[in-house]
């Protein structure tokens, strides 16, 4: 385990409740969670389906907001953030990776990395620049004119994390990154985000079931119905 | 902004079918009103210069004040006197517009030709003054077709006997050109005059109602007819633009009220009561295809986007999660819409230029109520309104995104993210 527990957390989660209502039916799908995640951490959050690892991540990466309880996002409180100020501090400090890679299936691979730069208003130059140069640290940069369905599960999940990464995100939320992929592109996806973990200290948070793929994180949490049965920190 | 347009092109590719119907609808429904505004274009062009040129109306007619009313029961009190016209005529030549000035003066009476005798009404005109008028009547296309020879009268300048009757009355009193008629008349001061006429070529009002009545005659002869030396009921004012008509009127008013005279103005618009009823009409049917059209185009542009709305919920959730605000969720589906409308909008365009060259190059013809003749099936190009419906396409077309667009905006991003 790196010192990572050392600098003061990005991410602080107080007493986060978080209950659905179904119908007539309230369901409690996060109780009182209280968590600290540090910048430079390589965590995986698992559990089995159902214990609220996917509404964990969603708050974490501020695209749900709790029922109760406090979410302080680099010493900013963001229960005072409107939407507006919410997606900005997305775009500026967070990088998403979905299961289902979730690129734009008309955009090249180089347009989809440049996306999230275009978004924040980078000029196309830089920003074509700065997305080729993602697509090098993923080993992509052969494909950078491929559309997403010309392309491999393994590849286009490495398309959605260089996107992640091309903002110089603080924290990068991956919810299930390999749950789509086979069991050899799950492992290189992951060895991918610890490279990237270590090389550019960005913090990664993912969801897995895979218990082979929690072989190569520094923290694991284990959650069930709701709560944090362990928070395990690796040697 | 360049991301978001290739974003919004590229949207548009992904359904081809589908973008394609609605870009047909939008072109077809843009040409329709676009033929529809040049074809009416075209009919208000030869209305405009049926009524200056082809009955004579001029640009202006100037008249004592309140001689449209009472001058029919007061003629005396209402005609300008003869030095009352030559004072005016010599003012208004002065302006830069001003191309012709021409005394008129109507009379009606009875015309016989020895056995029979029907009513007339009649113009009394200067040889001269219209052929000048008539110059502008038709278009090089119109002369050449020889479809309106018809139409043309002469007055003989240097025989004011020599009378021009529209073809229905030639007809009704079985007349030749060169043939001997009399005309009776009552003068200013209410005695009865006859003449005799000698029939010159006919003529076709281009309107059934007063084809059997009217007729031209020599100024001089109406003059002498009425006896009245030297004055005309009105004065009827030729320039040398239509567009400067409103403008004159205006200036010649102040310049002759300045000078004394009392007398008033109307435009050729005005006094052309067939013009008006038609561009009123022709303006109502343009309206009520313009709202069907613009309708048919919204809904097909509403269910377009809305489809597509649809479709992209969870590419709406992706943007959203890395950082697209809401209203750039509008952005970009209302540009798609846009985009999709301006290219409709353009497909339209060409289409209504090789449609109007087809029709135009056909040569076809027709007789539109209340005509006495064929006239050509013409379309203009009617830049104005067409660029109207360019720019209200476009913005409408926009604007029915807008709802659909809205509603993937307020979306919550994970039921965005989760939608399949």
């Amino acid at each position: 385990m790196s010192d990572n527990t050392s600098h003061p957390p990005i991410l602080k989660l107080r007493n986060i409740k978080r209950r659905f209502l179904l119908g007539e039916t309230t369901i409690d799908a996060l109780n009182s969670i209280s968590l600290d995640i540090h910048a430079g951490e390589f965590l995986a959050v698992w559990g089995p389906s159902g214990s609220g690892k996917s509404t964990l991540m969603n708050i974490i990466g501020l695209i749900d907001s709790p029922t109760e309880g406090e979410v302080h996002f680099d010493e900013q409180d963001t229960r005072v953030l409107d939407d507006d100020a919410l997606t900005e501090f997305r775009s500026r400090k967070l990088g998403f990776v979905f299961q289902n890679f979730n690129l734009v299936p008309v955009l090249s691979a180089l347009e989809n990395v440049m996306l999230p730069l275009q978004i924040q208003g980078v000029a196309e130059h830089e920003a074509r620049e700065r997305a080729a140069a993602a697509l090098v640290d993923v080993g992509l940069e052969r494909f950078k004119d491929s559309l997403p369905d010309k392309l491999s599960g393994g590849q286009r999940q490495r398309v959605a994390i260089a996107r992640a990464l091309v903002v110089d995100p603080k924290l990068v939320i991956a919810d299930e990154p390999t749950a789509n992929l086979d069991s050899e592109n799950s492992r290189m996806v992951v060895e991918l985000m610890r490279e990237m973990n270590r090389a550019r200290k960005v913090t990664f948070v993912f969801t897995t079931h895979d218990q082979r793929l929690l072989d190569h994180v520094d923290r694991k949490i284990l959650l069930r119905d709701g709560n944090i049965v362990s928070d395990e920190v690796m040697a | 902004m360049k991301n978001m347009i290739r974003l919004a092109l590229r949207g548009m590719m992904r359904n081809r079918r589908r973008s394609l119907m609605t870009l047909l609808a939008i072109a077809f429904g843009f040409s329709a009103i676009a033929l529809f505004a040049g074809y009416t274009h075209n009919v208000y062009d030869g209305l405009s210069r049926q009524s200056i040129h082809g009955e004579m109306l001029g640009h202006l007619t100037l008249s004592k004040r309140g001689m449209r009313k009472e001058g029919r029961l007061d003629p005396e009190r209402y005609l300008l006197t003869a030095t009352e016209v030559a004072a005016i005529t010599k003012l208004l030549q002065d302006e830069q517009h001003v191309e012709m000035v021409a005394p008129r003066l109507a009379l009606s009476g009875l015309v016989s030709n020895g056995r029979a005798s029907t009513i007339f009404i009649a113009e009394g005109i200067e040889p001269e003054a219209v052929v000048k008028l008539r110059s502008g009547s038709l278009t090089e296309a119109e002369k050449k077709s020889g479809r309106f020879d018809n139409m043309w009268m002469r007055l003989d300048a240097e025989r004011p006997e020599v009378v021009s009757l529209a073809e229905g009355l030639v007809e009704l009193l079985h007349l030749k050109e060169g043939e001997q008629a009399q005309v009776l008349v009552n003068t200013l001061s209410g005695q009865a005059n006859a003449a005799d006429i000698t029939l010159g070529k006919g003529f076709n009002t281009g309107n059934a109602g007063s084809n059997d009545k009217f007729a031209f005659v020599s100024l001089v002869l109406a003059r002498t007819l009425l006896d009245a030396e030297g004055r005309a009921d009105r004065l009827t004012i030729l320039l040398d633009d239509k567009n400067q008509t409103e403008a004159m009127r205006d200036r010649l008013l102040a310049r002759l009220g300045a000078a004394g005279f009392d007398v008033e103005i109307m435009t050729w618009q005005e006094l052309s009561d067939f013009y008006n009823q038609v561009h009123g009409m022709f303006d109502m049917i343009f309206g009520f295809i313009f709202s069907i059209v613009l309708t048919v185009v919204v809904m097909s542009v509403a269910n377009s986007m809305g489809m597509t709305v649809i479709e992209r919920t969870r590419e709406i959730g992706t943007l959203r999660a890395i950082g697209l605000k809401r209203s750039g969720v509008v952005r970009l589906f209302t540009m798609e819409s846009m985009l999709l409308t301006l290219i409709g909008c353009a497909a339209g365009l060409l289409i209504t230029l090789l449609v109007r060259w087809g029709v135009n190059a056909a040569d076809i013809s027709y007789i539109p109520p209340n005509s006495a003749g064929r006239v050509p099936l013409l379309i203009d190009l009617d830049i104005m309104r067409t660029l109207f419906t360019f720019l209200l396409m476009g913005v409408v077309g926009t604007l029915a995104a807008w709802m659909p667009a809205r509603r993937a905006a307020q979306k919550d991003i994970i039921d965005a993210l989760g939608h399949v």
